[in-house]
């Protein structure tokens, strides 16, 4: 057990020393985690309106292959996109393996079934006695839409942080298609499983706490949110 | 003349169920209509109709004097429904009063508006205006819903049970607003309320349904089976005091009767040698003056049943009645009445 002392010491000692090859990693995860869910969420919220607000034929089929896709293994998304943008691929003229935005494609892909099927359910949850009240109170086929959706809003931010989780903590993607480069594509969960490769564990450890600690207060946002959104 | 509705051979299925069978209804603008009956009587889904949010299966639907062919939200702004399981939008309070105006595109005079809606539903605008939906009791959100639909200063004001799982005070504030709203606009309120002493104290005329139909007799006295056959071919019911029923006539499906409160004497005395078959002994409980006939509605509990009779204010003074009072209730056999 003592390395494993050691190994927290340690870690501690990078992270309020500031080493910058640890940071670099965990800037990197920000900015493109934080890049694939805004796109996520702006393809991602409107498509799971759609699919739990309006009825159309082949609706249930839609829900059961988006809700299929939340269980999608990440190395599975890798392989895929991997396949597709590698220079062999239909896409390897755009030049996205290895990069942070080749990340981002696989990291939208991996969150978008998640912001898409708990929209869906969030909006389909829209007590009927909701949507009666906003009708009594004069509203348009329009209004009653954008409404139902905006009441809705606390379990949508919920299905936003749980798709953030699944993207930030992701490993297979950004392995595959980002290459684990230093200083470019290398993010804290493929830096951590190189440290851990390489024996050095208090690297690792000290990336597995900024995780954590991301994925703690991401946590805490989505059971803000659901308490709200139960009130 | 024109009524503002004019319900005709209205029905309403669900599947193959028949939950409301109206013949024709009337309503005269600016009149306060109650409608009261037991639950699954059909007054919600009569009231869904009125408010324009679902069409009848069958029938004819006419308002101010025009056929109402399709529903559209220009018609639904008419009139407005405060459901019987009113919703706040989860929003400031401020937000909820005024989104009915902002959807039609009135913003004019905005906050002015709300804080008079406010305060006509007893609400002071500078404590609860700024409030969230969840930080208000069952009888503010009731009343914050209330004033959503008077700031729209509707032709027609539909409440579907108002008074429900309220306090007394609330009641009491929604009741003075609703009077004072239709008194400044010529509002016409139809009201529905399991509570018969808010909607004969609020209304101007009272409707009894059951089981989807309307009925000519009077929601109040409604004893429910079973009945016991008895010699020359009456009925009877017994109460859970011993006291007994009798009753004429053939029961329907329902095995349910009603007596109207205009068939039922009351005495303080115990009475002899009268021709009536029922004299049946109660305590008064409540008394309430109706707002449409200036009567007095008293309640009386016999044996576990509730019965209501209707008195002058002059008998009640020559009888000196008052709540705990023990009376007897008088009616004749051929006055239960089957339905």
């Amino acid at each position: 057990m003592g390395y494993l002392g050691e190994g927290f010491l340690t870690a501690f000692r990078i992270l309020f020393s500031g080493q910058e090859e640890t940071f670099s990693a965990i800037i990197t995860t920000l900015k493109v985690s934080t890049f694939s869910i805004l796109i996520t969420l702006a393809v991602g919220v409107p498509l799971g309106f759609l699919l739990g607000y309006y009825s159309f034929p082949g609706k249930n089929a839609c829900r059961m292959v988006v809700d299929t896709l939340l269980a999608i293994p990440t190395v599975v998304v890798g392989l895929l996109v991997y396949a597709f943008i590698s220079r062999s691929g239909p896409l390897g003229s755009m030049g996205l393996l290895f990069t942070l935005k080749g990340i981002a494609v696989g990291q939208f892909i991996l969150g978008l079934p998640v912001v898409v099927s708990l929209t869906a359910s969030s909006t389909e949850q829209i007590e009927n006695s909701v949507r009666m009240t906003l009708m009594t109170l004069g509203a348009s086929p329009g209004q009653l839409a954008m409404s139902s959706l905006w009441e809705s809003r606390y379990s949508v931010i919920a299905a936003a942080m749980t798709a953030y989780s699944r993207i930030i903590s992701e490993v297979g993607v950004s392995m595959m298609i980002g290459g684990n480069i230093k200083w470019r594509t290398r993010t804290i969960t493929t830096a951590i499983a190189l440290e851990t490769g390489k024996g050095q564990f208090a690297e690792g450890i000290a990336l597995g706490i900024v995780l954590l600690f991301i994925a703690f207060a991401v946590s805490a946002a989505v059971s803000l949110s659901r308490r709200r959104a139960s009130s | 003349m024109t009524h503002l509705y004019e319900l005709q051979g209205i029905t309403r299925e669900y599947g193959n169920k028949k939950v409301l069978d109206v013949p024709e209804l009337r309503i005269e603008k600016g009149r306060i209509i109650g409608i009261t009956g037991p639950n699954g009587s059909g007054k919600s889904t009569l009231m869904r109709i009125l408010a324009f949010l679902e069409k009848p299966s069958s029938g004819d639907i006419f308002f101010k004097g025009k056929r109402v062919r399709d529903i559209d939200e220009s018609l639904r702004r008419k009139a407005t429904l405060l459901l019987q399981e009113s919703r706040l939008l989860k929003r400031s309070v401020f937000d909820n009063v005024a989104y009915g105006l902002k959807a039609r595109g009135k913003t004019e005079g905005l906050s002015s508006r709300v804080i008079d809606s406010l305060s006509i539903v007893g609400l002071d605008p500078s404590k609860f205006a700024s409030r969230s939906w969840f930080e208000l009791s069952g009888g503010e959100s009731q009343r914050v819903a209330l004033a959503s639909r008077l700031i729209l200063d509707p032709e027609v004001l539909l409440l579907d049970e108002p008074t429900a799982s309220i306090d007394a005070g609330s009641a009491a504030i929604i009741k003075s607003a609703i009077l004072e709203t239709r008194e400044r606009l010529g509002t016409t309120v139809v009201t529905v309320s399991h509570d018969l002493d808010w909607a004969y104290g609020i209304s101007d005329e009272v409707i009894s349904m059951f089981s989807g139909r309307m009925h000519s007799l009077g929601p109040e006295n409604i004893i429910h089976g079973p009945w016991e056959r008895a010699e020359e071919g009456t009925l009877l019911k017994k109460l859970d005091d011993g006291q007994v029923i009798t009753a004429s006539g053939f029961p329907g499906s329902s095995k349910t009767a009603v007596i109207d409160p205009e068939d039922i004497i009351i005495s303080i005395d115990t009475p002899e040698n009268i021709s009536a078959r029922n004299a049946i002994e109660g305590t008064v409980t409540r008394m309430n003056l109706e707002n449409g006939s200036g009567r007095i509605l008293m309640t009386i509990a016999a044996g576990g049943q509730v019965f209501y009779a209707r008195i002058t204010t002059l008998s009640l003074q020559k009888l000196e009645i008052i709540p705990g009072s023990a009376v007897s209730i008088i009616f004749k056999a051929t006055a239960v009445k089957w339905i």
